[in-house]
């Protein structure tokens, strides 16, 4: 089977899946996952090895895309929109999640560079899934108000986590020799650099942009500007994704009306995360699932530990309600997309390690998936949003 | 030729305030939502109101910012308006305020029709509102407007 | 419910031979252009003009086959109005069967809503002509007039 005729095939069984998921009240993007790993190696083995060869290419721009998207969150008037609370939790939880889980790791005598990974990739939830449920059971309420509030904010704070978790790793992992300055030194370069590129592609993006008077110019501009982006800083191997987001970031702020740049993205970002979350599926390792038993476990408890944490202390400061702070974390526990992707990421960074490290997030973003929708139920019901 | 020299001046504006009944109300016998203009007490335009806006009345929960994250699309499906629950009360518990747009694509009175036709070809609007220096409401100005105008300039109509 | 309940039934035709002056005539106080439905002596629905359609008195060369191909594109932008000649003859010479647009989105008035809702969201509409069973025009339904009937109902509006 030629790339083409792969991408083709890929397109058309993941729209329909994502039909038959609708059914069943389950989100697009678990379809998608499920298809890739039914066509992948590990079972029909469907999947032609040139596909596999395009996979980085695809999910660097699918990444950049969605980090560009997310992006358009850190401007003051979201921050206002969204108040205080949400801000509170939101980073605290994902801070918790991060925090307890390496802890947790370190405890158990995982390397340094892998417990950060995971500790990131832990911060993130799966929107989606949640929102699935709140829509399921017509949820309302002032709770369900914070909690969605929370979930469109977490991905973006998890993103930031990661990249910034993902740089020090990769100093610790490739210099393991060398002393804790040269690490952070490293790590702090990558970041500063990240900014530096989105920051000045940020600036072009938004006063050139005004010159653009239609909407397929403004198109080719938007995702010519982003894929400068992304190849300088795979080039100069700074974070992909904290360059895209900063670039947004830096557009948002610079320009009243730099909804053009997002909005325009909106009729054609669809079927490139369809490919890439099929790839990503596609890449789960079911011979390594024996191997991932303890990390595992590890992961799947002290994240929800750290959710919890985060979001108490979130709540506590400020002043939410006793039944945010007690059981909000409950309808974090989902986790999906962002999570494979910055697993992806990881898997590409990390050779040896990547494929464990990209199969355990796999098999637990699995899990979550599967107990995940059950416990948001739980927590609407525990704080009476479901008027039946 | 400037855009105040042809924008329309009669112009249904709404308040923060503003309750969801009133807002249907006011154009219960058209069959089109116009784009409605929101402005503040000094006439300062503070946001608008368009039809894809009354589509949030059916998905409430901070829908802007969800919209952002591309992760939290539920299925390729337009919001479903036949399945969802409204309670009657929502009439006047939602507000202009709570659903209005505050991505405004405006223009200045002073401006040339090209550069608002411009402005609505990028934006992929019928209709925009126009404002004076003072950034206060003047007039709406739509696609149709400005082609009648060069219809009429060039005799056609 | 069917289409035929929620539709509007005083809608404004033209035929093939109506002129361009006549057409803008109708409309010379709207200040957007709807959707109008062209119908034979039969009244049987042949084709809809939309306000694109109009921009086509701009580029008149058999546009609707060139568009076909993307390589006539000639550039990024959309069409210039500003800076085209157009002679004055043409309100007569221009008539709607040159311009009107023989792709057309239609329901029947015994479909159901959500039919009607879904097609003109695949379509990007927002309003479509009703026909009957023997094809003939029978009214128009838009999105608004499906998001009234659904407020209604709920007793919001």
């Amino acid at each position: 089977m030629n790339t083409i005729l792969g991408i083709g095939f890929i397109l058309i069984v993941g729209l329909f899946s994502a039909k038959a998921a609708e059914k069943i009240k389950t989100p697009a993007i678990t379809a998608y996952l499920v298809i890739g790993i039914v066509i992948g190696p590990c079972v029909l083995n469907f999947m032609p090895d040139n596909i596999i060869n395009i996979s980085g290419i695809i999910s660097n721009v699918a990444l950049s895309l969605i980090a560009f998207s997310i992006g358009q969150n850190f401007s003051k008037r979201t921050f206002q929109q969204v108040g205080k609370q949400v801000l509170w939790i939101s980073i605290l939880e994902a801070l918790g999640a991060w925090f307890v889980t390496v802890t947790a790791l370190l405890c158990f005598n995982v390397p340094g560079y892998m417990a950060l990974v995971f500790g990131a990739i832990a911060a993130a939830s799966a929107p989606a899934a949640i929102i699935m449920v709140v829509r399921q059971y017509k949820a309302r309420g002032k709770f369900v108000d914070t909690l969605m509030g929370v979930v469109a904010l977490d991905d973006a704070w998890g993103l930031i986590i990661f990249s910034i978790s993902l740089a020090v790793s990769k100093a610790m992992y490739l210099h393991l020799s060398t002393s804790m300055v040269s690490v952070v030194l490293k790590a702090l370069l990558e970041i500063c650099g990240s900014f530096l590129l989105g920051g000045i592609a940020g600036i072009l993006l938004s006063y050139i942009g005004r010159l653009i008077k239609n909407k397929t110019e403004l198109l080719i501009y938007t995702l010519g500007i982003i894929f400068i982006t992304t190849g300088l800083a795979l080039h100069f191997h700074v974070s992909v994704l904290l360059s895209c987001m900063f670039l947004a970031a830096v557009v948002v702020n610079l320009n009243n009306e730099s909804f053009k740049y997002f909005d325009v993205l909106g009729d054609v970002d669809w079927p490139i995360y369809l490919i890439f979350f099929v790839l990503a599926g596609a890449s789960l390792e079911i011979a390594l699932l024996a191997k991932i038993g303890f990390i595992g476990i590890v992961y799947l408890v002290f994240r929800v530990i750290g959710k919890f944490a985060g979001t108490y202390f979130g709540a506590k400061i400020s002043n939410a309600d006793s039944d945010v702070s007690k059981y909000l974390s409950l309808g974090l526990m989902p986790q999906a997309g962002v999570a494979l992707g910055m697993a992806l990421i990881a898997k590409d960074q990390f050779p040896e390690v990547g494929g464990l490290i990209f199969t355990t997030v796999a098999a637990t973003t699995v899990v979550y998936e599967i107990i995940g929708p059950f416990f948001v139920k739980v927590a609407l019901q525990k704080t009476n949003q479901i008027h039946a | 030729m400037q855009v105040k020299d042809i924008m329309q001046t009669k112009v249904i504006s709404v308040t923060r305030g503003t309750n969801l009944a009133q807002l249907l109300g006011l154009f219960k016998d058209f069959h089109s939502f116009p784009v409605v203009p929101v402005v503040d007490e000094n006439q300062v335009l503070i946001g608008i109101v368009r039809m894809r806006n009354l589509f949030d009345v059916f998905k409430p929960h901070h829908q802007e910012i969800l919209m952002r994250n591309p992760l939290s699309m539920l299925s390729h499906e337009p919001t479903d308006i036949f399945d969802i629950d409204i309670e009657e009360g929502m009439g006047f518990l939602v507000i202009v305020a709570d659903i209005m747009d505050q991505k405004i694509v405006k223009v200045k009175e002073s401006q040339s029709l090209k550069d608002a036709y411009d402005l609505m070809q990028l934006h992929s609007r019928d209709a925009i509102p126009v404002v004076n220096a003072e950034k206060q409401l003047v007039g709406i100005i739509s696609i149709f407007d400005i082609l009648m105008q060069i219809f009429r300039e060039k005799g056609v109509a």
